[in-house]
């Protein structure tokens, strides 16, 4: 243990300031290490022999870990601390160590580390139309030397022209956040519920609650008078999103990220995903309470925004992590996307199906539909077909602004599914209820033989 | 509880009752009977966190107690309830004991660990309990004492070996994980594996547990959609010897698929990659761990 470099301390306090330098530099690199687990360390050191690397090991992992996926960071802080090297807490970028750490997150599949998040700001905003393959290619070594090491931790792993979109935000309107916030409150209240297994005191309930006409019975002399019953609780159903931030869906990606942070914080069992050619996690990161924050957090935990798509493989690695742990069990599960998928259709439509086997029922919305009599163009969305429960067509970016009363349509009721073969396509159209004003000609859907077909688009 | 005042002699207790834990495991546990701190284990499924906590009871003489969690569990099921039938029994008679004391306590598993000196407490699949239970069982775990409001407080004169079992089907709430140690069990390697097969299944061979084995470690690498766990390795080594195959041949590991694959997909996928080659590098696996341990003991 980096001891040794103390040495006019008694051993004791050298291991002691050890732990504690140890517990620090885990919490520079963006773990959770509390003071409750560092005095749960510097205890579990007095039970063990501290010269066993091994027993060491596990302690720490034991108090510190609180997740497979932290493994890979603390693995290595683990073992400079060992070594007792320099537990630095600005490593140079070039150091080995760093680019390990910054490999796992999102790309995994896991959660990013709050510093990818912090650090995504600096990522040139690709929404809305903007170049977003020019953007990505920027990130090329620039000059100014000196500036990766005044930054802590991983950020120093950066390269400066990054850093330097720093500066550009979102930069959402007043108007959009309040519309986002609106959209919020209309989730609220739509939100699809589900039966508990909870029970409630409802005397207007059907099942006896005995416990309470016991307490009653006491008040007249023993005899049953007055029964009381219970209900069942119900409770929000689980809105599981997940969204297409590819290339083709560019247009739509800001307001849908905007979208995705309202439903979020409106729906406690919300949860989002985005992928284009990898899967990543939203949820936390929109979970802040700050709007505008959390909406550049999100953002900047997106690791391939505007790549290209690959729906099967996104959603196969969604099904082979979180679908496999439940996730998708009994909610409603929402796909945004276009449906162009480059990679093979055979996985997407096996993929979508295993989805929708979990789900309650399986949505989805389609911003760029590109229909020829009612059926859709693309492959990729040909395949998904047959397993979707309700496919929605939208014309523009603001159909996701719909989504609200979508949303409420939803969930009373099973969907009934008929296993059709993947050759006969019988699609359900449901159309898009909007948003709002809908005297406003803008903003009504428009109607089926006018929308955008290949050759227009 | 006989303590286990060295890791070794835990690991040994472990063992004495067939389950087999590496470096790692062993250290966790200890330190968690030693700080009298909750274990919270994850990993995947059948990589055994349930029998972690019923051989630990075995190997401690202790007794197990099991909350099993679900959706809507709470407090009357978990800790305490009254017995109404008799409470209204009492009521009729016109008895003059007191209705909410002890007597007419009905004690559930939480209530139970406490009173039990030196239980171990097994709370199994958290992640499938609701928020509100989790936050109550957070101030259970912190003082291991509970307020019934007609009888008083009732507080654990020896706090139970707590151990936590989670599938991660939802996030567990941070708090809950700071007040425990934390442990993901992973799939054990080929040889801990065969050694845990010929622990449990002692009238297996070595030959058919070697190759079992061998085969099921391969297919852990396939990324399947539903990895076999070591159960179901030991239900598959069973299988061929319920049969009475003494190693694996492609006729009977076809018909006995099913006990070690439970997906349509991984069964197709598996299958269609052709059973033979995977047996026989099985097979040739087997051989060579056995030649590697340089057989001094187990063989016939």
């Amino acid at each position: 243990m980096a001891a040794h470099e103390r040495p006019q301390l008694p051993p004791d306090q050298q291991i002691l300031s050890a732990a504690v330098t140890f517990a620090r530099s885990l919490r520079a690199y963006g773990m959770t290490a509390s003071v409750d687990s560092e005095l749960v360390f510097i205890r579990t050191l007095t039970e063990l022999d501290v010269r066993d690397r091994r027993q060491v090991y596990w302690a720490a992992h034991a108090t510190f870990v609180h997740s497979p996926d932290e493994r890979p960071v603390f693995d290595s802080i683990f073992e400079r601390f060992w070594e007792g090297r320099e537990l630095n807490l600005q490593p140079r970028a070039s150091e080995h160590g760093e680019s390990d750490i910054r490999s796992i997150g999102p790309a995994q599949g896991g959660e990013a580390l709050p510093q990818y998040r912090q650090e995504g700001k600096e990522r040139k905003p690709a929404l809305d139309g903007a170049p977003a393959k020019a953007t990505r290619e920027m990130s090329a070594p620039d000059s100014d030397e000196g500036a990766p090491n005044d930054q802590k931790g991983i950020l120093a792993a950066y390269s400066p022209a990054e850093q330097q979109a720093q500066k550009e935000k979102l930069e959402y309107g007043e108007d959009e956040l309040s519309a986002v916030r609106r959209l919020g409150e209309d989730i609220k209240r739509a939100a699809p519920r589900r039966r508990s297994r909870r029970m409630r005191p409802d005397n207007g309930g059907s099942r006896l609650d005995i416990r309470r006409t016991v307490r009653n019975c006491l008040e007249t002399d023993g005899e049953a008078l007055r029964l009381a019953y219970t209900a069942q609780k119900e409770r929000p159903r689980r809105l599981l999103f997940l969204c297409d931030v590819s290339g083709s869906m560019e247009r739509y990606s800001r307001v849908l990220l905007g979208s995705l942070k309202a439903i979020v914080s409106a729906n406690t069992k919300a949860e989002a995903f985005v992928f284009a050619t990898q899967l990543t996690r939203l949820t936390r990161a929109l979970d802040g309470r700050d709007l505008d924050r959390a909406l550049e957090t999100a953002r900047g935990a997106i690791s391939d925004w505007s790549g290209g798509t690959r729906i099967g493989s996104s959603l196969q690695e969604f099904n082979h992590t979180y679908g496999r742990r439940g996730f998708a069990r009994g909610a409603i599960v929402m796909v945004v996307s276009d449906g162009w998928d480059r990679g093979d259709p055979a996985v997407l439509s096996a993929e979508v199906r295993r989805i929708q086997l979990q789900a309650w029922r399986l949505v989805w919305i389609n911003p760029r539909p590109m229909l020829v009599d009612q059926q859709p163009l693309a492959i990729g969305m040909r395949a998904a077909m047959p397993y979707i429960d309700d496919f929605v067509p939208g014309h523009d970016p603001r159909a996701i602004a719909g989504l609200a009363p979508l949303v409420g349509g939803l969930g009373k009721q099973r969907p009934r599914r008929k296993f059709v073969s993947g050759e006969q396509l019988k699609v359900q159209v449901r159309p898009l209820p909007m948003h709002g004003n809908e005297q406003n000609p803008k903003d009504r859907p428009l109607p089926a033989n006018q929308w955008p077909t290949a050759a227009n688009y | 509880m006989p303590g286990f005042d060295s890791i070794e002699t835990l690991r040994a207790g472990l063992t004495r009752e067939r389950y087999l834990v590496d470096d790692g495991l062993a250290t966790v546990v200890f330190l968690a009977l030693r700080l009298k701190k909750p274990l919270l284990v994850e990993g995947e499924p059948g990589v055994g966190k349930t029998e972690l906590a019923k051989t630990l009871a075995a190997a401690s003489g202790a007794p197990l107690i099991r909350l099993q969690c679900y959706e809507g569990i709470d407090v009357h099921h978990a800790l305490y309830d009254w017995d109404y039938p008799r409470q209204l029994l009492q009521l009729r008679a016109g008895g003059s004991a007191p209705l909410y004391s002890m007597e007419f306590l009905v004690r559930r598993p939480l209530l139970e660990a406490l009173e039990q000196p030196g239980a171990v407490l097994l709370i199994d699949e958290l992640d499938r309990a609701d928020d509100e239970f989790e936050a109550f069982l957070l101030e259970f775990l912190s003082d291991f004492q509970v307020t019934i409001p007609e009888v008083g407080v009732i507080t654990a004169k020896e706090p139970p070996t707590v151990i936590i079992t989670s599938n991660r089907t939802r996030d567990l709430h941070e708090a809950l994980k700071r007040r425990c140690l934390y442990h993901w069990i992973d799939h054990p390697g080929l040889k801990r594996e065969v050694a845990i097969a010929r622990a449990r299944l002692p009238h297996v061979n070595e030959r058919l547990a070697g190759q079992v084995c061998a085969f099921v470690q391969d297919l852990r690498w396939l990324d399947l959609y539903r990895s076999p766990g070591v159960g179901e390795t030991l239900d598959w080594a069973e299988a061929f010897h319920v049969l009475g195959r003494d190693h694996i041949d492609s006729a009977t590991a076809d018909r006995t698929l099913g006990t070690l694959l439970k997906e349509r997909d991984d069964l197709e996928r598996v299958r269609d990659q052709g059973l033979d080659a995977r047996i026989q590098q099985a097979e040739e696996l087997a051989v060579k761990l056995e030649d590697h341990r340089g057989a001094p003991d187990g063989r016939p």
